[in-house]
């Protein structure tokens, strides 16, 4: 069978305005977004572009928005009329790829990271938090940013969800040594307090396991 | 437009664990570096990994180095360098404490001590395993984390091309920005390649990402590198067969089948039981036999059923362990199968999938290549894991020999000078020339033809025939890929990726293609029908291949030496 669905295009080098295309792919009940998307690029649209990685819902690569909503693409079932477009918030390098690149220079800008710990010989005694355990299965696949009624990007790319996620991450790590708390308040998390709207798609509880912990005093 | 020309004293290409650790010790011996990937840094098949690693062994238990060495050795069937091995194990416990001081934290007790696991992976006598809080993504924050803290320059989503290579050195690399389109030339005195396997060579037969599909082989044979038994592909024996969307999502290594677990045909016959201690390669081969015999399912498997396993204090021991530490697998399972197939009541259909290369670079136990200037590890190197790789080890190697690559290449860069960069106009050249190509052929079809061809004629199960079919089948893939047709934009253009990565897919299915010919014996991973038993004449023997007038050529020599 085949069903119609629209996807957005856009190529910032050609200028103009965002396109929704309309496609016919074939499809059963269980084909998913990825594999359409995929069944374009190979069969009828070359110039089609989009990110993906593991095909079952592990690398973080994939997601898009579906009718509006943030999800991955391989594990997303196809149907008749959806609309597919890139997450939202962020800015497009082309189609439905989003650029990464800032996420990359967070790290590093907000030293995302634990201190050298120096050349030692035995494990260190380590007693690890299920909060951080569970914070750690988060895949980067910035969903949650594009379900944030106050995320912009052009503002500051880094005050948003996902950046709090990684930021409590680092809270939680016992070898942590910088006030994860001071810089999720300089990017304005307490605002959070009031809004709570954002979710992740891989079942992290932002607002319980990232937001309630680096608003606490 | 000037081209961006870059330089650093040691390049490293791919940013899974064994580049991101290469990067981070070189920078840490001095060594200004360039870290560059596919795709963004710690991805790879190392994020997706279960995130089960080998340390070093527990001597208060008992165990011992040289009984973790002869286990990968008798696992490996004897085509392991020894040398490797004994490295891997004499480091295994400085690279947990490496990776830990990237920030990753391997599970431990109530008290917060490291513990390894109770139970090992199959072929390891005592349990050397210690595990990640969530998976191989656990492993990739601190790999993010370590790459961002260290003093090195991060090219994310930057495939490279080619290697340069002047008077028989390697001097650099030539690559395309993805994002942008932008080509780019970089000049290093060490190139540390670290750009993973080749199980996407088998797609969708694979577990694999899609980025690894053979460009560290491709890339090394070019330069001149050898490589050693590439016919030694590990296939999971448990993939999924359907939905299609599934099918190759991996669902289990034999442990999974559990003291009771058997695999049924389509006619319910019981084709294999005690599985739980046979190796991947002799479970996947019973399973592709069968199925030639003409005893697969609809959907081109085998039935594994688990239910046996229910039915005994044992077999409910083990189930409960296997939700405890296989998660993923059964995610995949109920994911494909659902819920009463996740809990055991139903059959999974399987049919292996392509997991993981043994072969790749020869390298020293410093992971030199036979190229001046070139270096590789991860599973880019060959050596290691022999005919056959333990669970567990693969995490182990990526680290232990992206530290001892990183260090040598930054030695080693004090004292070679750095090419100019004329020595990458050419590369440069070829690199822009893809873009806006007017053949016929897309990069694509042909991709995905290579990708068929090796699943049916050099896969789980091989003859002389069917080789011989591969081998003519590359060529025709070859001639087509002289005639390519590439769409003209700049920015994510996939065309341009695909067009980049089939020379390296091609090289490596012929070295794969080759070895597999030569190598008349089924020993470890590579099964041959017509030649079903070991070869116990004479020594065992490593293939390795070189490229010369852009032909695979092979050689031997004694194993184990
Ligand atoms: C599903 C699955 C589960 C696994 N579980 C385990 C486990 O629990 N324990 C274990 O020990 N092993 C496991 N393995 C194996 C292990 O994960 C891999 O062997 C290991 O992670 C490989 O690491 P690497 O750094 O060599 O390569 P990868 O992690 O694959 O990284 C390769 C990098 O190179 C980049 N690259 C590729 N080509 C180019 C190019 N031309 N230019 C630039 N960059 C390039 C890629 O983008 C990527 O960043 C598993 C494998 C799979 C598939
Ligand atoms: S709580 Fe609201 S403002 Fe804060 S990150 Fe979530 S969605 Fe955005
Ligand atoms: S928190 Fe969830 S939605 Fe956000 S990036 Fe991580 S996994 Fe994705």
């Amino acid at each position: 069978m085949n069903i119609r669905i629209s996807i957005r295009r856009v190529d910032p080098d050609k200028g103009g305005e965002p396109q929704w295309t309309d496609y016919e792919v074939p499809a059963d009940e269980r084909t998913t977004v990825l594999e359409s998307l995929m069944y374009i690029y190979e069969n009828t649209d070359p110039t089609l572009a989009f990110r993906f990685g593991c095909r079952f819902d592990k690398c973080g690569l994939c997601a898009v928005e579906v009718n509006g909503r943030p999800k991955m693409a391989c594990f997303t079932e196809v149907e008749e009329g959806m609309k597919i477009g890139p997450l939202r918030g962020m800015p497009v390098v082309r189609d439905l790829v989003i650029d990464r690149a800032a996420y990359f220079e967070a790290l590093r800008g907000l030293e995302i990271y634990i201190p050298e710990q120096g050349d030692r010989s035995t494990p260190q005694v380590i007693r690890q938090s299920e909060a951080h355990k569970k914070l750690l299965s988060c895949v980067e696949c910035l969903a949650c940013n594009a379900t944030c009624p106050n995320y912009d990007f052009s503002k500051n790319p880094l005050s948003g969800p996902y950046v709090f996620v990684k930021l409590a991450q680092l809270h939680f790590d016992p070898r942590n040594t910088v006030d994860r708390r001071a810089q999720a308040r300089e990017l304005g998390v307490q605002s959070c307090a009031e809004c709570r709207k954002c979710t992740c798609i891989h079942g992290i509880n932002i607002r319980k396991q990232a937001i309630e912990v680096l608003t606490a005093q | 437009m000037a081209t961006d020309v870059r330089k650093a004293d040691v390049l490293v290409i791919g940013a899974g664990g064994a580049g991101v650790m290469a990067a981070v010790e070189a920078a840490r011996a001095g060594a200004g570096v360039i870290l560059l990937s596919k795709e963004p840094v710690g991805y790879g098949d190392t994020r997706i990994a279960l995130g089960a690693m080998s340390t070093s062994p527990d001597t208060a238990a008992g165990d011992s180095e040289d009984a973790f060495v002869e286990d990968m050795i008798r696992g490996g069937e004897y085509l392991n360098d020894p040398r490797l091995v004994r490295a891997l194990v004499a480091d295994a416990m400085d690279a947990t404490l490496t990776l830990e001081g990237f920030g990753h934290v391997f599970l431990r007790n109530r008290e917060g001590v490291l513990t390894r696991m109770e139970v090992p992976p199959g072929g390891h006598r005592a349990s050397r395993v210690i595990s990640s809080p969530w998976l191989g993504v656990s492993m990739c924050h601190a790999l993010r984390s370590a790459a961002a803290r260290a003093d090195i320059e991060v090219l994310e989503e930057t495939v490279c091309s080619e290697l340069l290579v002047e008077d028989g050195e390697v001097v650099g690399a030539a690559a395309l920005r993805t994002m942008t389109g932008e080509p780019i030339a970089l000049l290093a005195k060490s190139t540390v390649v670290a750009a993973g396997g080749a199980g996407s060579l088998y797609y969708p037969h694979t577990d694999c990402m899609p980025a690894v599909v053979g460009d560290s082989f491709g890339l090394g044979l070019r330069a001149g590198a050898e490589l050693v038994d590439m016919e030694q592909v590990q296939f999971l024996p448990f993939g999924i067969t359907h939905p299609p969307a599934l099918l190759g999502i991996p669902c289990g290594e034999p442990v999974v089948a559990g003291p009771f677990g058997r695999l049924l045909n389509n006619r319910g016959e019981v084709v294999l039981e005690n599985i739980m201690p046979m190796t991947r390669a002799q479970v996947a081969r019973v399973i592709v036999e069968e199925i030639r015999k003409g005893g697969g399912t609809e959907h081109g498997g085998l039935l594994l059923d688990l239910a046996p396993n229910l039915k005994s204090r044992e077999g409910e021991f083990f189930v409960a362990m296997l939700k405890k530490f296989a998660g993923p697998f059964l995610e995949g399972a109920r994911k494909a199968y659902g819920r009463e197939a996740a809990e055991f009541r139903v059959p999974w259909d399987v049919l292996p999938t392509a997991h993981y290369n043994m072969g790749g670079i020869r390298t020293d136990e410093w992971c030199r290549s036979r190229v001046p200037g070139l270096y590789a590890c991860g599973q880019a190197q060959g050596g290691v894991m022999g005919g056959n790789r333990l669970g567990s080890t693969s995490l182990t190697e990526i680290f232990v020999f992206g530290k001892r690559a990183g260090r040598t290449a930054a030695e080693e860069a004090r004292e070679r000078g750095r090419a100019d960069q004329g020595a990458a106009c050419e590369a440069l050249d070829r690199l822009r020339s893809l873009r806006g190509s007017r053949g016929s052929r897309r990069p694509v079809e042909l991709k995905r033809r290579l990708q068929g061809l090796m699943w049916e004629k050099a896969g789980p199960l091989r003859d002389g025939q069917g080789l011989e079919k591969a081998l003519d089948g590359i060529g025709a893939i070859r001639e087509g890929a002289k005639n390519l047709r590439i769409t003209d934009l700049s920015r994510c253009n996939q065309e341009i990726l695909d067009a980049i990565e089939l020379p390296h897919m091609l090289a490596t299915a012929e070295a794969i293609v080759v070895s597999a010919q030569e190598r008349r014996e089924s020993r470890g991973a590579h099964v041959r029908s017509d030649f079903p038993g070991r070869d116990e004449e004479g020594p065992v023997q490593n293939i390795l291949v070189e490229m010369r007038d852009g032909r695979c050529i092979c050689r031997r020599r004694e194993a184990g030496k």
